[in-house]
């Protein structure tokens, strides 16, 4: 029976194990507002320009503690709660791309392998031998190397798109699931207090038990 | 003031005496383990369900067009929406998790035998309306998973024969899945969580008839049962304590690790996932599904391998008592079994390979052949274990707990001993 147990177990972590690729990268996604915002920053000159969040709006960014002047600056004159799409038309993606560029709101949650997934493929790309440039993790991809890492030879360069893929990654983390936070701090409480009640629950049941001969 | 009022109640209704019969004095061996906590487990886990999944269902709509950005307006925007959406859908895989072990125990113990054979048969019938509930439910967060497990499912009803295609249009209310699937899907998600409540309420009714089986698989005198109150009211509640803090940790940490990354990409009929895999709870049956070239003999090996364990009162020929306990054969036929589940969902996990396909097959004619092999089996162990004397603690057991059995016209398949 404890067999079973375990197996079972085994049945649903072998499926999160699943996820996590050798090839992937690992990274440890960071959470502080500060390095979010270096993300937002990073994306809205980056990416923004083709690919949409449209689950978060401008107002969800101050709302999470960015500076308000920076996000007035990304939405222009766009009203606050307006979500972060952008500017590119569906005809002109495909026309220039063959495809609209994937919503980004929910990008390290919908790959396998997660943020270790997407920032390995942003900092992914190479020079093949015929001088054309490809991706190392998604070699179909129609999107161009938008952070130069294919070009950048010297080290410290490629230190530095590093980082600034590191921060874009954190910035989709948050995007993906803005409650994390919360959760874990509402979770340590919620399993405390289970953990307090389960032990009084447990010395109530031996009382009670020890009134059987 | 307090009694009148019950005096008040029980001219009209049957308050006291139910209490009494059903809680304060029902009789329940005082030997049951934790493994006898699951039933308890499960009807929490329905409440659970029910309870969540009423408070999203206010929150989310039933449309192509807007079902995948309700879910994030769940996710996002709703008070608590991401707390109740994790609840259920992690409440999914507890349920599933928290019934299999509930089945374990009983083919462990041999519960399933007589008299219990109806309490066995309702909680097939309950096992194939949370599968059926769980399949729908799937399909409203309207991802790419949702999608395409629902066409491959649906897709199998194509093997009914004569008219197997009308029968999947008629299933989806359309020639693909679409807005009349999502809907129709809705609806029943939501009415069968109810039609499981009436059928756990006989399953109940035939437990307080029969009453609870239990680990030495005799059936205990009088001296050796204890009310079922306050002594398991307060077992199962520290056993759900235990259980809340297995499940919270996952609604808390983990609640991503139980989801498809490709179900947060929006259903696209245009494109198929590169690997569609069912959630962890379906992928034994899934990898007998595909173990079968044929997609007929699939089908019916697939509703075969759910179905087959109705027939356990009469595969189980040996009339010796505690199920696995004493019958070291049978032991090990129930520790193999559980080591092909696993190996079956391991094989339903991974996308296919020759290697898969000759370990799924290897695995699902194992399956098969326990149950064909199993009265022979049981019938010819038996033989071997009166040869052999019983151990002398059953004797003893036996002896001490002589009363007065349950007749039944069929000696055979009883679970009792002479």
């Amino acid at each position: 029976m404890k067999k079973l147990i375990v197996i079972l177990m085994l049945c649903c972590s072998s499926i999160a194990a699943g996820a996590a690729e050798s090839k992937l990268e690992n990274i440890q996604v960071e959470t502080s507002v500060q390095a979010v915002e270096r993300g937002a920053d990073a994306l809205m000159n980056t990416c923004h320009s083709c690919h949409s969040l449209k689950y978060i709006t401008y107002h969800d960014l101050v709302k999470f503690g960015m500076d308000k002047k920076k996000v007035d600056d990304w939405r222009g004159d766009q009203p606050l709660d307006t979500a972060v799409t952008s500017q590119l038309s569906d005809e002109t993606a495909i026309q220039s791309y063959g495809k609209v560029p994937p919503d980004l709101s929910l990008m390290t949650k919908a790959r396998e392998g997660g943020a270790n997934y997407v920032y390995t493929y942003l900092i992914g790309y190479y020079i093949t031998p015929e001088g054309m440039t490809s991706n190392h993790v998604f070699p179909e991809t129609k999107m161009p190397d938008m952070m130069g890492i294919s070009g950048a030879t010297d080290p410290a360069q490629r230190a530095e798109i590093q980082t600034k893929a590191r921060d874009i990654v954190s910035f989709l983390a948050w995007a993906a699931d803005p409650h994390e936070e919360e959760r874990h701090k509402l979770g340590y409480y919620v399993i405390g207090y289970l953990l307090v009640l389960t032990t009084l629950l447990f010395f109530v049941k031996n009382q009670i038990w020890s009134r059987l001969k | 003031m307090n009694n009148r009022i019950i005096k008040w109640i029980d001219q009209r209704f049957p308050l006291s005496s139910f209490v009494k019969h059903d809680l304060t004095e029902y009789p329940t061996p005082r030997n049951l383990s934790y493994w006898w906590n699951f039933g308890f487990l499960a009807g929490f886990v329905l409440m659970l369900q029910v309870a969540t999944g009423i408070f999203l269902a206010m929150h989310y709509k039933a449309d192509v067009t807007l079902s995948f950005d309700s879910i994030q307006h769940i996710m996002r925007d709703v008070n608590y929406g991401w707390l109740l959406r994790f609840m259920h859908a992690t409440g999914a895989s507890a349920f599933f998790l928290v019934i299999y072990i509930h089945m374990a125990r009983t083919l462990y113990y041999g519960s399933y035998r007589a008299p219990r054979e109806l309490m066995w048969w309702t909680g097939q019938g309950l096992l194939l309306m949370l599968m059926a509930t769980a399949f729908m439910g799937y399909l409203l967060p309207w991802g790419q998973m949702s999608f395409w497990g629902a066409t491959v499912i649906t897709n199998l009803f194509r093997a009914t024969p004569f008219f197997g295609e009308q029968v999947v249009i008629w299933l989806r209310g359309d020639y693909g899945v679409g807005d009349a699937t999502l809907t129709r899907f809705f609806s029943l998600h939501y009415l069968l969580p109810f039609l499981i409540i009436g059928g756990v309420l006989v399953h109940l009714v035939a437990l307080h008839t029969v009453k609870s089986s239990n680990p030495s698989g005799i059936d205990l005198a009088a001296k050796d049962n204890i009310p079922f109150h306050p002594y398991f009211t307060i077992k199962d509640l520290y056993g759900l304590g235990i259980f809340l803090i297995v499940y919270c940790i996952f609604v808390f940490f983990l609640p991503n690790s139980l989801m498809e990354p490709a179900n947060n990409i929006p259903a696209n009929p245009m494109q198929t996932p590169t690997h569609i895999v069912p959630e962890w709870y379906f992928l034994p049956f899934y990898a007998i599904l595909r173990s079968v070239p044929n997609l007929v003999g699939g089908v019916v090996a697939m509703g075969l391998s759910v179905m087959v364990f109705s027939f356990m009162p009469y595969l189980d020929r040996s009339r010796i008592p505690g199920g696995a306990r004493y019958r070291p054969w049978y032991r090990a036929m129930f520790y193999l079994f559980a080591v092909d589940m696993v190996v079956l969902g391991y094989v339903g996990y991974t996308p296919p390979s020759d290697q898969s396909i000759v370990m799924g097959k290897i695995a699902t004619f194992f399956y098969f052949a326990m149950f064909v092999l199993l009265p022979f089996i049981s019938r010819k162990e038996e033989q071997w274990l009166i040869r052999r004397g019983l151990p002398s603690d059953v004797k003893a057991l036996v002896a001490s707990e002589a009363k007065e059995k349950i007749k039944l016209p069929d000696q055979r398949r009883s679970g009792d001993i002479k």
